[in-house]
């Protein structure tokens, strides 16, 4: 079986914006410190995004200086967070644009406002208001496509769509392939953007998270083909597994509900519930979700209670945030010289767990 | 790669739900492509779609797709003889695209024209909702996924769900594809100009552009020793699948089909046979001036010219976009088990640039033991999944 290394780390977000130093910068003056210890109990919502702090949008300056003008004339924004965070991953990985790269992308929204743009052309102007070069953006997997383009990843590239844990399960799923050896190198990360019809929709479907738009990504490889080319190890994802809970569409499940996803990740990596030295959690606000995490997190680990964080609530989540959370985890876990893990669970009972090793 | 058997087929198409319904039409070369009664094609310059019959049943709460979707899947585990408890630990990956758009742009149409205070419309709205739905009610435990790839999101679900089952990550695995016909869809491909005013006619010289479709469809996947110790019927072994990505184009395929031939090429390489091997390839076969002339290419490349019977079954169901893959995948294994090609219906005069026997209007009797399901889509989005028969 193959190790999967994290050889890079790439986030666009309002809150922080690069490859692993800024990430490493951010993680140490976050609230928390190195791994943030966000308010994730019954209120669930930061102090961070209670007092309004909490930067929901990527600045233009930190965009534009990612994306060509060309392309920020051509791609919506959706797709230049897309590109811009892959950009970042892949160049902090030391990584050129290649034709053996594979790419994972979560998203949760994908590119809804260009799909409200295009609709509203009509209902605006009927069949003439409609614009051709907006229809692509209505299929989510459209991020992906600009991605692919901008840095040539030519391996197999795929979209996956879930509610909260689309970038966990991106990293996931990027894991599997590495390690089967169906791809050399695979970005697996995400991205979201918001939208008031967006806001909308969330409220029919179990709000209260703290959101924000961005993006981001890691670069997995083998860690034999990292140590070859002489790549920085940030980590590696030593187990990966994604189950389903039982729970009703769009809600959360009954409490006693064991976790399959961290049984499974454990086992996959070889480590007790009892090693575990932290864990990344994907509580953002959402009350009912958040407690349901947290007793699932509990019972799999049994007795032992290590340290619990959650990066949602200081910045937003977004599907990109996985990649901030793999990159605290492989932080805490260097400290600490004990795995972590990064932990999400979705309405609807879509759960991901992943065991993040140090370098 | 690990023996991966398909135990179970659910389909609900133009045709009609069931299986049956959808081999019958297809053997009989009937085109289920007709004016448009679901949506308002007022305006536009095609308005013809492969629509489903009504009588999908299922809970009108529901989406239009999730009612597809959980009737294929339902027909597919009750035809591998699953029971409940068997399903405990299955995975379930979906291909999917509009999700419940048709019933989020029916709310945001009628918005449009007065405020509305429920949003309860947009629950459903995105592609993961099918997994959802379908996982909750059928009871299924395993890991769930939902891929969104285009045109081959369907294909893709069943490479990624075989990847789950050949990994051991589950011990078997329901994999396919949905999507209802939505207002987007139509008219995003009229804005395009890539719909036929008539019904597609795939690989014929003067074929205008696609129709659309929609309908869902489901394989269940599993270990081919475990199939056989529990006594399961196979349909086919899903040999291997090659899954690239163009990074050329949003919209185009490359022009030299390089990406859909390495896709080929990988799912011939992982089954672990040549070219020479493969009877039948059911192409993506859009009937758009490009993508004919483009997968042809591609074929050509990878398999010489003559030989080969290719056919596109989109010429009877339209294109039914995140369904396509699966339900194209369906009629390839089932061609395999009738030893019987589909035909692609509407060919008149076969396009000198498209060198094979594209087995025109009428189905032909044919042994095949390997055959090829082609799914391409925007993005550059390549699949290719090769089955063999049991």
């Amino acid at each position: 079986m193959r190790r999967v290394a994290v050889t890079g780390v790439g986030v666009l977000g309002g809150a922080v914006a690069g490859g692993s130093d800024a990430v490493r910068a951010f993680l140490a003056r976050a609230p928390g410190g190195a791994a943030p210890r966000a308010v994730v109990r019954a209120a669930g919502r930061s102090t961070a995004e209670a007092s309004g702090e909490m930067p929901r949008a990527v600045p233009a300056a930190t965009l534009s200086a990612l994306i060509d003008e060309g392309e920020a004339r051509r791609l919506s924004r959706a797709c230049q967070l897309s590109v811009g965070a892959a950009r970042l991953a892949l160049a902090d990985a030391g990584l050129g644009p290649g034709r053996d790269l594979g790419l994972v992308v979560g998203t949760e929204f994908g590119d809804l406002r260009s799909t409200i743009e295009f609709v509203n052309g009509y209902l605006r102007r009927g069949p003439g208001g409609l614009s051709p070069l907006l229809f692509p953006n209505t299929v989510m997997n459209t991020m992906a496509a600009a991605a692919a383009i901008a840095v040539t990843a030519r391996e197999l590239s795929l979209t996956l769509n879930a509610p909260t844990v689309a970038g966990e399960l991106a990293v996931a799923r990027a894991t599997a392939l590495v390690r089967a050896g169906r791809a050399p190198a695979v970005l697996a990360g995400g991205m979201d953007q918001l939208d008031p019809v967006l806001l909308e929709a969330l409220a029919e479907l179990g709000g209260g998270d703290a959101r924000a738009e961005g993006a981001g990504f890691v670069v997995l490889e083998t860690l034999d083909a990292a140590r070859a080319r002489g790549a920085r190890v940030l980590g590696e994802i030593a187990g990966a597994a994604w189950r389903a809970l039982p729970a009703r569409p769009y809600g959360v499940g009954r409490r006693p509900a064991a976790s399959g996803a961290i049984a499974a990740a454990l086992a996959d990596a070889r480590v007790a519930p009892g090693e575990v030295g932290s864990v990344q959690l994907s509580a953002a606000g959402d009350v009912l979700r958040d407690r349901w995490e947290q007793a699932l997190v509990e019972a799999a680990l049994g007795a032992h209670r290590p340290r619990t964080a959650a990066l949602g609530p200081v910045v937003g989540r977004h599907s990109g945030l996985v990649a901030l959370a793999v990159a605290a985890a492989a932080a805490d876990a260097g400290a600490a010289g004990a795995p972590a893990l990064v932990h999400a669970v979705a309405r609807g009972g879509s759960e991901v767990c992943l065991v993040v090793t140090g370098p | 790669m690990t023996a991966v058997a398909v135990t179970g087929l659910g389909v609900v198409s133009p045709f009609g739900a069931g299986v049956k319904a959808y081999w019958d039409g297809l053997a009989a070369g009937v085109c289920a492509i007709r004016p448009v009664t679901g949506i308002d094609a007022d305006g536009f310059r095609c308005r013809i779609a492969a629509e489903v019959p009504d009588g999908v049943g299922g809970s009108a709460r529901r989406s239009r797709a999730d009612r597809l979707a959980l009737a294929a899947a339902r027909e597919a585990l009750d035809d591998a003889g699953l029971a409940r408890r068997e399903r405990a630990d299955a995975a379930l990956v979906v291909g999917a695209v509009g999700g419940g758009m048709r019933e989020a742009e029916a709310w945001y149409w009628e918005r449009h024209r007065r405020p509305i205070r429920s949003t309860r419309a947009l629950r459903a709205i995105f592609p993961s909702s099918h997994a959802e739905v379908v996982g909750s009610v059928l009871g299924l435990g395993g890991p769930r996924e939902t891929v969104v790839a285009a045109c081959s999101s369907g294909a893709a679900a069943l490479a990624l769900a075989a990847d789950l089952v050949a990994d051991g990550a589950a011990p078997l695995a329901l994999a396919g594809g949905v999507d209802a016909l939505t207002r987007i869809c139509f008219m995003g491909f009229n804005a395009l100009k890539l719909l036929d005013p008539e019904p597609c006619r795939p690989f014929d010289r003067d074929r205008r552009g696609m129709s659309v479709g929609e309908g869902a469809a489901f394989v269940v996947l599993e270990r081919a020793d475990r199939a056989r110790a529990r006594g399961a019927r196979i349909w086919a072994e899903l040999a291997g699948h090659g899954v690239t990505t163009d990074a050329y184009h949003v919209t185009a395929p490359h022009p030299e089909g390089e990406g859909m031939a390495r896709a080929m090429r990988a799912a011939l390489a992982a089954a672990g046979v040549g070219p020479g091997a493969v009877g039948y390839v059911n192409a993506h076969g859009t009937a758009t001036l490009q993508n004919d002339r483009i997968e042809a290419r591609a074929i050509r490349a990878v398999f010489g010219e003559g030989r080969l019977l290719v056919s596109s079954t989109k010429s009877m169901i339209g294109h039914t976009m995140a369904a396509a893959g699966a339900l194209e995948a369906v009629a390839t294994v089932l061609a395999l088990a009738h030893e019987l090609v589909p035909p692609t219906a509407n060919l008149r005069v076969p396009d000198p640039a498209v060198a094979f026997d594209c087995v025109p209007r009428v189905a032909r009797e044919a042994a095949v033991e390997l055959a090829i399901s082609n799914s391409f889509g925007f993005g550059g989005q390549n699949v290719t999944l090769c089955f063999r028969r049991p």
